[in-house]
């Protein structure tokens, strides 16, 4: 079924996020990192950002919280069952560290179909507590049949 | 890797990542996203995928780590990552990453990269883009 192209330009309440230094650890051991500076403390301390700091995808989980959201979001009623992730992009302005808040926005940017496909499209946009912009990423998700 | 010494033509250095059985699981617990298509095989099979799937971001963070350990270890050097998420990588596979540096100017330097799989001749991640900041 095809996803209703009013809902273009849809947004959603920003997401408050604040990252936690165990999370960016077990987010680092979940993806096979090794990096010291995402896992040691000390090493972080001694690095160029003086305390542990994010892997860059790690923005899937504060840049991602409201992407979430519109995937559940009953108006929309997108057809989960049936959804894999097409494209991403992810623009990175600084790095996140243990400790920052982040705030994203986020939006409904494209809704298309081609060959019996339906493809939704949300851009997010991050800002720390300094209100510099950390990260901006477009996330694309395709519906099959 | 220096910004300095990154240059057109080179080769990122390859990136092998063995994605588990149970990969999909600790990805879901780290990331949030327990979508059934990720780890529930019977779910898999049921809507068309053959069985469970990663999720594609945790295939890019493969792909980010590749990509930052090629530019010296600072995340702070990847300014862009973009990729396709052209087929799934299911458990037991083994994601291999590579690329290519076609542009250096001024500050940035952009590198093109795809991911395969062991099994076959899979391309899983295509169109990939990663761009490099001078820091």
């Amino acid at each position: 079924m095809a996803v209703d192209k009013k809902f273009i330009g849809k947004q959603y309440a920003p997401f408050v996020y604040e990252v936690g230094r165990e999370k960016i650890k077990e987010f680092a051991k979940a993806i096979g990192e090794t990096n010291p500076l995402y896992l040691d403390e000390e090493a972080a301390k001694k690095g160029p950002h003086g305390d542990i700091v994010a892997p860059p995808t790690f923005a899937s989980l504060y840049a991602g919280g409201p992407v979430g959201e519109m995937l559940y979001d009953k108006e929309l009623a997108l057809n989960l069952m049936m959804l894999v992730h097409g494209e991403q992009d992810f623009e990175f302005f600084e790095v996140a560290r243990a400790g920052d808040t982040m705030t994203t926005n986020c939006v409904i940017s494209d809704i298309s179909e081609k060959s019996g496909k339906s493809f939704v499209t949300a851009e997010t946009m991050t800002t720390n507590q300094n209100g510099r912009p950390v990260v901006k990423a477009r996330w694309t998700f395709v519906i099959r049949g | 890797m220096n910004f300095d010494d990154i240059k057109v033509g080179d080769a990122i250095t390859e990136g092998k990542h063995p994605v588990g059985k149970y990969q999909p699981h600790y990805y879901a617990g780290a990331s949030l996203d327990f979508n059934p298509i990720h780890i529930d095989p019977d779910f898999g099979k049921m809507v068309g995928l053959g069985g469970n799937i990663l999720h594609g971001l945790c295939t890019l963070a493969f792909a980010a780590k590749t990509c930052v350990d090629y530019a010296g270890g600072d995340p702070a050097s990847l300014k862009r990552l973009k990729a396709r998420f052209s087929k799934p990588v299911k458990p037991l596979e083994t994601v291999i990453v590579s690329g290519n540096v076609v542009a250096k100017d001024g500050d940035t330097a952009t590198a093109e990269f795809g991911a395969s799989t062991n099994k076959g001749e899979n391309q899983v991640l295509t169109n990939g883009i990663a761009e490099f900041r001078k820091i």
